[in-house]
């Protein structure tokens, strides 16, 4: 290795980046040393993948330059930059569902340069390199049949499968459980021992103060600091992320809660899904949370409730009267509301512009009987939303695909805000959202509240369930398995319901 | 606030964004100016009027062909539909008054469209598959019902058709104002009604509309049939053209109407392309074929031409995307 000649091993200065006429990055210095965990902070649209677009290849700076090992490199496409030692682990996965798990993590070695595959080699060493990470993956299933986990670990896996100089990890946590952080921690350490750079993007600020040496903080474009973390606080690193202190993540709410239930389910089965026997009801005003682990059925508990999935029995109760629901048509019919975990697969159009997303719930209310939109209203309550939500954006017109995450999921968001539910049904909130955008969307969900709105919010972010919700239910294994009061609040409780023990009882 | 004109073309690179975007109406005037100075018959009102009446026909599946593939379908029954429903037409207006011909013959192409709309949306086939089925069968009942020859139009309103299919308002044929006629429907619906709204949403993300109540199903189903019923439409402005219902009708037309909505720039994914675009589609094709038969080239190289023309389109395309 050659790196001792230089202090740092990549060095990205003076990139500056636009897309048509938005400037996206202006004038950034990145600095990561060999050996060393990096964080890269900011807002969502504060540029974080733009920059890591532009060191893997996928696109190209207008201006700067980035040097590795003190050689000027320019990647003019990703495969280019894995030749360099540059490889990144996306937030959206890129597995090939159809092929197994170790020609997924072998892939870009697939055909290289052997006529024949050595099928049995490369399953043995795929299996080698899983167990080599500390998770359970059978390395010749089919990427179809794992869970988003162990796809997440695939894919870190394929990225540290070769000689790796610098590796980007873009949100890898964000489906993990606390246990599988600490694997993928471990992981890194190891790396971190044996040379290889890595660049840790991510939103969860405890996780950046255990595992990173130094940190970098984008906000709009632009870099606001680099030091190392032992010379700041999170308290530092959300300023330079948003240029305010931050006094109150959860936003206070006073709001009296109906008595009447708004809206009750009870002993809901499902015909092809674990759920079972659910039974709960959400009164006006309230904010309920669902807790639970990954895969314990709270998103299909939703799911069924909106008639998404196929019911085996149960009764559903709105207003006092039973409704059926056998589709989400049903269920948008009865005012019901779905934002789906899954933004770019199950939640907006990306393709589409903001003001084609945000309507299509709304028709109704902005069109004739004929269906004829008034274009005029349509663009007014558009606009409002943008504005209400703060949305980044020019204009309403732009196309949902060019927004970061927090503002898509607000686009989300604002799908069914735009009409009067009387029941809302929103899964992971702020998965993969900024601190900013997270409290924007936990005033949203206030504001929704206030209006009389049962508010359901399904969550495995643990302080944000306590942070926003009156009361949560925790499912375990397809049913509800226990309730907490606020005053039982804390994630002891939650997570004791979660493997279904009951609570410790000190009081 | 979208960008003025010129905003647009004053930032860096903005003439070629400009040109790339519009790129379906460049090539169209590129073509014109081009054929217009090649050949001096280009301009005379005989030619263009001939051009537009040869595009009607395709011009019309075309517009279905682009609702179908704005969901992310396709409708290969539609060449074969225009067959089936011209000999149809032949036969209805050689018995019936001819409004009643006319709408039992829309009817029947809505009703032959929903089968297939049925079997897309409700019975989940692929719409590839589900409408290669019906090319089959329209076709071959088409041969069943003339008997393997020409129905020719022999009543009063057979001779009023013609007449109308042959004839010009304003120097523009009629049945190119029936064309241009459903091409501003289409715009008007795609652009400002909730149909048009729904389908391209539908066809941008099939999963994130289902979850937002929208009635995909429905209106899946719903396109199919349009489609039918515009197959019907092309299918009595090509029959009265030529006073009789051929079954030899309509070879070809879905894939020269598929051709034609892919210039336009629609995806085949779904949920992108435009109405007047699949006409500037329709009208490139119409002058590609025109222009090579006024220099004489024969139909084998025109066939070469045309293909040359969409992989051009389509590699220009691939510019704007980026």
């Amino acid at each position: 290795m050659n790196n001792s000649e230089h202090e740092y091993r990549l060095e990205m200065a003076g990139i500056s980046k636009s897309f048509g006429v938005v400037s996206v990055l202006k004038n950034v210095n990145l600095k990561v040393k060999s050996g060393e965990i990096h964080a890269l902070l900011g807002e969502n649209g504060a540029g974080k993948s733009t920059l890591i677009k532009i060191l893997s290849g996928v696109h190209q700076k207008d201006s700067g330059s980035v040097v590795l090992d003190g050689q000027e490199i320019t990647p003019k496409n990703t495969h280019e930059g894995q030749v360099l030692g540059i490889n990144v682990v996306y937030q959206e996965l890129s597995l090939v569902n159809d092929l197994s798990v170790a020609e997924n993590i072998y892939l870009h070695k697939l055909g290289a340069n052997k006529t024949w595959m050595n099928w049995k080699g490369l399953i043995r060493d795929a299996q080698e390199l899983l167990d080599s990470l500390g998770f359970k993956i059978d390395a010749s299933a089919k990427v179809k049949n794992l869970s988003i986990v162990q796809k997440q670990v695939v894919e870190i896996a394929k990225a540290i499968s070769e000689d790796t100089k610098v590796l980007v990890l873009d949100e890898p946590t964000t489906v993990f459980d606390p246990n599988d952080v600490k694997k993928l921690f471990n992981i890194l350490f190891k790396l971190k021992a044996s040379g290889v750079s890595i660049i840790y993007i991510s939103h969860h600020l405890d996780e950046i103060f255990t595992i990173a040496d130094s940190v970098t903080v984008l906000r709009d474009g632009v870099d606001t600091g680099s030091m190392a973390v032992a010379d700041t606080d999170k308290d530092g690193v959300i300023h330079l992320m948003i240029g305010r202190e931050l006094k109150d993540l959860y936003p206070k709410r006073n709001i009296k809660i109906g008595q009447v239930p708004v809206f009750e389910v009870k002993n809901l089965t499902a015909k092809d899904t674990m759920v079972h026997d659910v039974s709960f009801d959400v009164k006006p005003g309230e904010v309920l949370g669902i807790a639970g682990l990954g895969g314990s059925g709270r998103t299909e508990t939703a799911k069924l409730i909106f008639g998404a999935d196929k019911k085996k029995s149960g009764i559903l109760i709105l207003n006092g009267k039973e409704i059926k629901t056998n589709s989400p048509v049903d269920a948008a019919n009865h005012q019901i509301g779905f934002v789906s975990e899954d933004r770019k697969e199950e939640g907006v159009f990306l393709p589409l512009s903001i003001r084609r997303n945000i309507s299509v719930t709304s028709f109704d209310s902005i069109s004739s009987r004929l269906g004829f939109i008034n274009v005029e209203n349509e663009y007014k309550k558009v606009l409002g939303l943008i504005e209400k939500l703060n949305i980044k954006t020019p204009n309403s017109e732009v196309n949902v695909k060019n927004l970061s995450g927090g503002n898509q999921q607000k686009v989300a968001l604002a799908k069914w805000l735009s009409i009067d539910s009387k029941v809302i049904f929103i899964d992971e909130p702020t998965r993969g959202v900024d601190v900013g955008a997270k409290i924007e969307i936990y005033n949203l969900i206030n504001e929704v509240a206030k209006k009389g709105v049962g508010v359901v919010v399904i969550s495995s972010d643990m302080p944000e369930i306590m942070g926003i919700s009156d009361r949560i239910l925790v499912m375990h294994e397809g049913t509800l398995y226990g309730e907490l009061q606020k005053e039982q609040f804390s994630e002891e409780n939650i997570l004791r319901y979660s493997i279904g023990e009951p609570l410790k009882q000190h009081n | 606030m979208a960008l003025t004109l010129k905003q647009q073309l004053s930032s860096p690179g903005g003439i070629l964004k400009f040109l790339v975007k519009y790129n379906t109406i460049f090539i169209f005037l590129l073509l014109v100016i081009f054929s217009a100075l090649i050949s001096d018959v280009f301009f005379t009102s005989v030619n263009l009027s001939n051009l537009l009446k040869q595009v009607s026909g395709i011009g019309i599946i075309s517009i279905g062909m682009l609702i179908v593939i704005l969901t992310g379908g396709i409708d290969l029954s539609v060449g074969s539909m225009v067959a089936l429903l011209a000999v149809t037409f032949a036969i209805l207006v050689n018995i019936f008054a001819l409004p009643l011909a006319i709408l039992f013959t829309i009817v029947l192409g809505f009703g032959l469209g929903s089968v297939s709309g049925y079997l897309v949306a409700y019975q989940k086939m692929a719409p590839f598959v589900a409408t290669l089925a019906l090319m089959t069968i329209a076709r071959g009942m088409s041969f069943i019902y003339s008997k393997g020859s020409p129905v020719t139009f022999t009543t009063v309103g057979g001779q009023y058709m013609s007449n109308f299919a042959n004839n010009s308002t304003l120097g523009i044929p009629n049945i190119a104002i029936v064309f241009f006629i459903i091409v501003i429907m289409a715009m008007v619906m795609l652009r400002y009604n909730v149909f048009g709204r729904l389908i391209i949403a539908i066809g941008s993300n099939e999963e994130a509309s289902r979850l937002s109540g929208i009635k995909v199903n429905k209106y899946k189903f719903l396109v199919y049939a349009i489609s039918g019923a515009l197959a019907a439409t092309a299918a009595i402005i090509v029959a009265s053209r030529t006073n009789l219902g051929s079954p030899n009708m309509g070879m070809a037309w879905e894939l020269d109407a598929i051709a034609a909505v892919v210039i336009g720039g629609a995806s085949l994914n779904g949920g992108k392309g435009t109405a007047i675009n699949t006409l500037m589609g329709v009208l490139i094709l119409g002058l590609i074929g025109n222009i090579l038969n006024l220099l004489n080239v024969p139909s084998y190289p025109q066939q070469v031409v045309k293909g040359a023309i969409i992989i051009f389109a389509v590699l220009l395309q691939r510019f704007e995307s980026k």
